[in-house]
C-alpha cells in the first residue's frame, strides 16, 4: 500500500473539470476548419440485399451540394475499401450488397449540413432484396448468409484458419475443454439446465461518433472522437498505402465512449471524403445513427451443471451464441475473450465452453463496457440462484461454496494471482446484510434481494508506450495516447508521473492523444489504461528520474542532494533550457490459448471482480419493479485515486441498471424502430437506487503499477442477475431474458398465478 | 432541415391572418419543444412558422375571476401553471412529473393543449376539472369544452387557422383530484397510461366523479361506467374494483411501444382505484 505522504491513493481532483464545467474543453463535435464540407449519409432502408444501382442524381443537383459519393467513387482513392479490427470486412460505404438496415451506401458533402442532410433524403437506391437473418441461433444454420466468404484481417494468429471459409455466418468458433465434463456429469447427484438471453442495446455517449478529416503538408490529419487513436492511423495507413507517419490523428476529450468509439467508425468515411473532395470533412453522426453504426451484442447462453449431493459443482457445459450484426468488428474476441470465462468465477473441475460470433443482418456490434461478461454474469449467476433454490441452498452460502480462489486455476487453465472474488462476494454479503432475513413486504408491495459477482480477464497481450517530459523548470509533461472518455485517466496518470518524479501534481500536464507527438497505446478499452498505460507512464517517469540523477552526478552532486531540478538544468545548460526525456512501454506476459482446448497458462495479467447486491420492492398489480438499495464491491486492486473508482463503479453500475431494466433495441423486418432517445430510455435519475453504496476491497495487485489494476468495466457485472434475481424472492418469477420491463415482470407474475394474461 | 420563413406577429389576430386552413406546412410556433423535435427528425418540414412569442401580453396572464373561474392564458408557459397559487394543487402537482423543467419553462399551454398527443399530461387532468378553450379564427372566437377538442391520435377539433387564445377552468373548491402517471420503459417517460379523476363530496363519501383517461388511448377521453360506479358511492375496495373493471371493460387501448393493449388494460384497472385513493388523500383541489 502507498503510504500517507504520496500522491497515489489521494482523491485528487480531476486535471479537467474546470474546463468541463466552463465550456472550455475541446471536443470535436463544435470544431471548425476553414472551407469544411459537412457529410451527410444515405442508409440502406433494406436489412440484406444487393445493390442494383444508387440514384444520385437528384442529390447533387440541390443547390449546395459539392458531391455526392458511393461505394464505388471511394474505390478511386481506396482501391480495397474494406476494414476491420478482428475481420477485413466492413465497406466504407456498401459495395455489392447491403447487410442491414441503417448501413451507408452514399455520401452527400456540403458547405450547409442542413442542405447535406435534405440531398441525402433525394437519393434512390434499388436493391435486389435477399433472405435476412436477425437470431443468433436461426443464423446457425439459415437460409441467408450474410459474408459469403470470411475475410479474416490476420492481425490475430488464431483467426487465420479461417481464412477464405464460405457459405457459414460463423464467424469465429472457440471451445474450451478442461477435466471430462460427460464423466462428471453422468456422476453427478443433480443436473441443471437453463438457457438466458440478452437484447441489443447501445452505449449512448452523448457525443455521438464524429472525424473531421484535412490534408495538409501532404498528409491526412483526423481530428476524431477516438478511443483508439493508435489503431486508427494503423489501420488508414493500410487502406491508403501510407506510412503511419503520413497520417496524424488527434484526440481531445471525449464524451462518453463505452467501447463504441474503439478502432474505426467515423474515420474512415471522412478521410476517404477529404480525399475524395480535397476539402476538410467533418462527418457527426446523429444520436440517431449510433444506433446504426455500433451496438452491445445480444447473447443466447445455454448453461448446463452437475452438483453433488452436498451442492459442490463439478461439470459445467456452456454453449454462448453472440449475435454480432453484420460486420465482426471486435466480436470474434469477446466471443474467445470473455468466452473462456463463461463458466463463471467458480471452481469446477470439468468444463466445456463452445463460443460462436454469428452474423446477422442487425447493426454491428462490437465492445461494450464489459466485452461481453455482463452477458454472462446473467446466465451464470442467474443459473446459480436457480440451482441454490432448486437444492434449498441459501445463494451466497452456495457461491462461497463453490467460489474460485486465490491461486486456483480458473477454466481457461490459467491460475489466480492477487484475484479476492471470495473477498468481494464476503465484503458484499457483509453490506448487505445478508445474515439478517429481509422485511418482505406485504399487500400488493414485495420486496427481495439478491446477489451476483462476476469477473473478467484483462485483453491481452497488448501494449503501451509513453513519454515523460521534464522541462528545464522542472514542469513535466506525460505524452501517452490513453483517451480521457470521462473516466479520469489523465489525472491518473499525472498522479502516477508525480509520485514518481516526487513533483506536485499541478507539475504534470497530460498531452491529449495527437499521434505526432504522443506514442502507440493499444487502445483505451478492456479497463486496461491504468494497468497497461500507468506501467508505461511509470516507467517512462522512472526513466527520466534517473537521467535526471545522472544529471546530478555528472555536475558533482552527492546522492541524496537537494538542488532543484530547475537548478539543475542551468546548471549544466548554463541557462533555463534542455529537456530530460524518459520513454517507457509496457506488455504483459502472455500465453496464447489452445486451438483445440482453449486452454493457456497465462491467458491473462490480472482478474478484475465485481459483485453487485440489491433489494427490490415488486408491484404485484403492475409490474413496476424499484430498486430500494444497490451495493457495488469491487477488487481493483489499490484504488488510485478513490474518488474516481468510485464514480467508475456507480457509472457502469448505472448503464448496466439501464440494459437490465430498460434499454432495448426494437426491431420490425430488421429495422430498429426506436433508434432515438424518446423511445430508447436509459436511465434518469428517478430510475437510480436511492441508497447506492460504491466499495473496494482491500487488495493489491502486484504486477500491477502501484498495486492497481483495472476498474472501468467491474461495476457492470453482477448488476442484472442480481436484479432478478431480487424480484424471484419478492415474488417467485424468474426472469431470463433482459431487460426486466414491467409488462414481462406483470406477465410472468399471472403465468405463476395460472392465469395467462390474454391479449386485447 | 432547410430554411423556412419565421413569422413573428404582433398579436394573436395577426397570427391567424398569417395561419392557412389548407397548407400544413404553416404552423404556429409556441414553446416550440415539440415541433422542433419533429423538425429535427424530419417528421416535418415548414413553409412557414408563426411565432407567438411577440403577441400581446393578456396571452401570458393567469387570473382568477371574482367567481373562482381561473383564466390562462395560451402562451403561459407551463412552469407558470406549476408555480401560480391560483392553479388547483393537482395541476401544479402534475406539472412536475412533465418533463423536465427546461422544456416547462418554455412550452406553452396552448401548444400543450393543442398538440394532440394522447401521451400529454395537461389534457386529462384538465378535462377531469371541467376546463374549457377559448379558440380564435378568421370569424372570430368560439369555445369548445376540453374534452371535445380531441378526435382522435394527434387529431383536435382545432381548424389549421385557429389558435388557442385561453384555458378556463371552473371553480374547485369542493373538489378533490388526482392524476396517476403510469411510465413503464423508464420512471422519466411519456406515460404509458394517465388517469385523472376529479370527486364531489366529502370524506368517504363520492359525489360526481370524472374519470380520465389518456396516453393508453389515441386521445384523453372520460369513461362513463367507472363514472357511475364510483358516482353516489362510499369509498371501498369493491367500489373502487367495480370502477377499475368498468374503466377495463370500457377503453379502447392501444398497443404501442410503451406495452401492449392487454397489459395497458390490467394497470388501468388498478390505476383508477389508486387515482380515487389519492384524489381522497390529497389536498383539496
Amino acid at each position: 500500500m502507498a503510504s500517507q505522504t504520496t500522491i497515489i491513493g489521494q482523491s485528487v481532483p480531476r486535471l479537467e473539470s474546470r474546463d468541463k464545467v466552463t465550456g472550455r474543453a475541446e471536443y470535436i463535435h463544435t470544431m471548425q476548419l476553414p472551407g469544411m464540407l459537412h457529410a451527410k449519409v444515405f442508409r440502406s432502408d433494406v436489412p440484406h440485399g444487393r445493390i442494383i444501382s444508387i440514384d444520385t442524381a437528384e442529390a447533387a443537383a440541390v443547390p449546395g451540394v459539392f458531391g455526392v459519393y458511393t461505394g464505388e467513387d471511394i474505390k478511386k482513392v481506396i482501391p480495397e475499401p474494406y476494414y476491420g479490427p478482428a475481420f477485413h470486412d466492413q465497406p466504407i460505404l456498401a459495395l455489392d450488397k447491403v447487410r442491414h438496415v441503417g448501413e451507408p451506401v452514399a455520401v452527400v458533402l456540403a458547405e450547409d449540413p442542413h442542405v447535406a442532410e435534405e440531398a441525402a433524403q433525394l437519393i434512390y437506391a434499388e436493391y435486389e432484396e435477399l433472405p435476412a437473418v436477425y437470431d443468433e441461433i436461426e443464423a446457425l444454420d439459415s437460409e441467408a448468409i450474410v459474408h459469403e466468404e470470411l475475410k479474416p484481417a490476420g492481425t490475430f494468429p488464431d483467426l487465420k484458419h479461417l481464412a477464405g471459409r464460405r457459405d457459414t455466418n460463423i464467424a469465429l468458433d472457440y471451445h474450451l475443454r478442461r477435466g471430462d465434463t460427460e464423466a462428471a456429469f453422468a456422476e453427478a447427484a443433480h443436473v441443471f439446465e437453463h438457457t438466458f438471453r440478452t437484447q441489443q442495446t447501445m452505449h449512448t455517449p452523448l457525443e455521438p461518433m464524429v472525424t473531421l478529416a484535412e490534408q495538409r503538408e501532404g498528409r491526412l490529419i483526423l481530428h476524431s472522437s477516438s478511443q483508439s487513436p493508435s489503431f486508427v492511423r494503423i489501420e488508414i495507413s493500410r487502406l491508403l498505402g501510407l506510412p503511419e507517419n503520413k497520417v496524424r490523428v488527434r484526440v481531445p476529450f471525449l464524451g462518453g465512449g463505452f467501447g463504441a468509439k474503439v478502432y474505426i467508425k467515423t474515420e474512415a468515411l471522412a478521410a476517404a471524403m477529404a480525399l475524395l473532395s480535397n476539402r476538410p470533412v467533418k462527418y457527426a453522426q446523429t444520436m440517431e445513427e449510433q444506433f446504426y453504426t455500433i451496438t452491445k451484442h445480444p447473447c443466447t447462453f445455454r448453461i448446463k451443471s452437475g452438483v453433488s449431493e452436498d451442492g459442490k459443482i463439478l461439470a459445467r457445459e456452456c454453449e454462448v451464441w453472440w449475435n454480432g450484426g453484420a460486420y465482426a468488428d471486435i466480436g470474434p474476441r469477446v466471443t474467445q475473450k470473455s468466452g473462456f470465462t463463461a463458466a463463471g468465477p467458480y471452481d469446477i473441475e470439468n468444463v466445456t465452453i463452445d463460443s460462436y460470433a454469428l452474423y446477422t443482418n442487425r447493426p454491428p456490434a462490437g465492445a461494450l463496457r464489459g466485452f461481453g461478461i455482463p452477458q454472462l454474469v446473467w446466465a451464470y449467476e442467474g443459473h446459480t440462484d436457480l440451482i441454490a433454490k432448486e437444492l434449498g441452498l441459501d445463494p451466497l452460502a452456495f457461491r462461497r461454496q463453490n467460489i474460485l480462489k486465490n491461486g486456483r486455476p480458473q477454466a481457461v487453465g490459467t491460475e489466480l494471482v492477487d484475484t479476492e472474488i471470495d473477498g468481494v462476494l464476503e465484503e458484499l454479503g457483509r453490506r448487505m446484510n445478508w445474515s439478517t432475513s429481509l422485511d418482505k413486504g406485504e399487500g400488493s408491495i414485495r420486496r427481495g434481494r439478491g446477489i451476483g459477482v462476476g469477473f473478467k480477464a484483462s485483453i491481452s497481450p497488448t501494449t503501451s508506450v509513453a513519454i515523460v517530459n521534464v522541462n528545464a523548470d522542472g514542469s513535466v509533461v506525460v505524452h501517452c495516447s490513453t483517451t480521457d472518455m470521462g473516466q479520469g485517466s489523465d489525472t491518473v496518470m499525472a498522479q502516477i508521473a508525480a509520485e514518481v518524479l516526487d513533483v506536485q501534481i499541478e507539475t504534470v500536464i497530460v498531452v491529449h492523444p495527437d499521434t505526432d507527438v504522443t506514442p502507440y497505446d493499444m487502445s483505451t478499452l478492456g479497463s486496461r489504461s491504468t494497468y497497461h498505460m500507468g506501467h508505461a507512464v511509470r516507467i517512462a517517469a522512472t526513466k527520466a528520474r534517473d537521467k535526471l540523477a545522472e544529471m546530478a552526478d555528472e555536475l558533482g552532486l552527492p546522492e541524496g542532494h537537494n538542488v532543484p531540478v530547475n537548478e539543475l538544468f542551468i546548471r549544466k545548460f548554463g541557462m533555463q533550457a534542455g529537456n530530460v526525456v524518459g520513454s517507457g512501454y509496457y506488455k504483459p506476459q502472455y500465453a496464447p490459448t489452445d486451438h483445440d482446448t482453449g486452454q493457456s497458462p497465462n491467458a491473462t495479467p490480472y482478474w478484475m471482480i465485481g459483485a453487485c447486491g440489491v433489494e427490490v420492492s415488486v408491484d404485484t398489480e403492475t409490474g413496476h419493479v424499484t430498486i430500494d438499495r444497490m451495493v457495488n464491491v469491487a477488487d481493483l486492486g489499490t484504488a488510485l485515486n478513490p474518488e474516481i473508482v468510485a464514480t467508475q463503479l456507480s457509472g457502469a453500475a448505472v448503464m448496466q441498471l439501464g440494459f437490465t431494466m430498460t434499454e432495448d433495441m426494437v426491431y420490425d423486418a430488421g429495422q430498429v424502430t426506436n433508434a432515438n432517445l424518446a423511445d430508447y430510455k436509459i436511465p434518469g435519475f428517478f430510475d437510480i437506487p436511492f441508497d447506492m453504496e460504491n466499495a473496494v476491497i482491500e487488495a493489491e495487485q502486484k504486477s500491477g503499477p502501484f498495486g492497481a489494476k483495472g476498474v472501468g468495466e467491474s461495476g457492470t457485472f453482477g448488476v442484472s442477475p442480481a436484479i432478478a434475481s431480487a424480484v424471484e424472492d419478492a415474488v417467485g418469477v424468474r426472469i431470463t431474458d433482459m431487460p426486466l420491463t414491467p409488462e414481462k415482470v406483470f406477465r410472468a407474475l399471472r403465468e405463476v398465478a395460472g392465469q395467462p394474461l390474454q391479449e386485447a | 432541415m432547410m430554411p423556412f420563413e419565421l413569422a413573428e406577429p404582433a398579436s394573436l389576430k395577426e397570427a391567424v391572418g398569417l395561419l392557412d386552413a389548407d397548407d400544413p406546412t404553416v404552423r404556429p410556433l409556441g414553446g416550440g419543444t415539440a415541433l422542433m423535435l419533429m423538425m429535427k427528425s424530419g417528421l416535418f418540414a415548414p413553409r412557414t412558422l408563426v411565432s407567438l412569442q411577440r403577441v400581446e401580453d393578456d396571452c401570458r396572464r393567469i387570473s382568477a375571476s371574482d367567481d373562482g373561474e381561473l383564466t390562462v392564458g395560451a402562451l403561459s408557459p407551463l412552469r407558470a401553471l406549476e408555480q401560480s397559487p391560483d392553479v388547483p394543487a393537482v395541476v401544479r402537482k402534475t406539472m412536475k412529473t412533465l418533463s423536465n423543467v427546461r422544456v416547462r419553462n418554455v412550452a406553452t399551454i396552448g401548444g400543450s393543449l393543442a398538440h394532440g398527443d394522447p401521451h400529454m399530461d395537461l389534457p386529462p387532468v384538465m378535462i377531469a376539472l371541467g376546463a374549457s378553450v377559448t379558440l380564435m379564427g378568421p370569424d372570430g372566437e368560439r369555445v369548445v369544452a376540453l374534452e371535445d377538442l380531441y378526435e382522435g391520435y394527434y387529431e383536435t377539433s382545432l381548424a389549421a387557422n385557429e389558435l388557442i387564445v385561453s384555458l378556463s377552468v371552473p371553480l374547485q373548491n369542493s373538489i378533490r383530484a388526482a392524476y396517476q402517471k403510469v411510465t413503464t420503459r423508464a420512471a422519466d417517460d411519456w406515460p404509458a397510461l394517465g388517469v385523472a379523476v376529479s370527486l364531489t363530496g366529502e370524506g368517504d363519501a363520492i359525489g360526481n366523479a370524472t374519470v380520465v383517461v389518456s396516453a393508453a388511448t389515441e386521445k384523453p377521453i372520460r369513461l362513463a361506467g367507472a363514472e357511475s360506479a364510483l358516482s353516489g358511492a362510499n369509498l371501498s375496495d369493491d367500489v373502487l374494483r367495480r370502477a377499475g373493471d368498468a374503466a377495463a371493460d370500457e377503453a379502447e387501448l392501444i398497443t404501442d411501444p410503451q406495452g401492449s393493449a392487454a397489459y395497458k388494460r390490467e394497470l388501468l384497472r388498478v390505476t383508477v382505484g389508486r387515482a380515487v385513493r389519492a384524489a381522497l388523500d390529497g389536498e383539496a383541489g
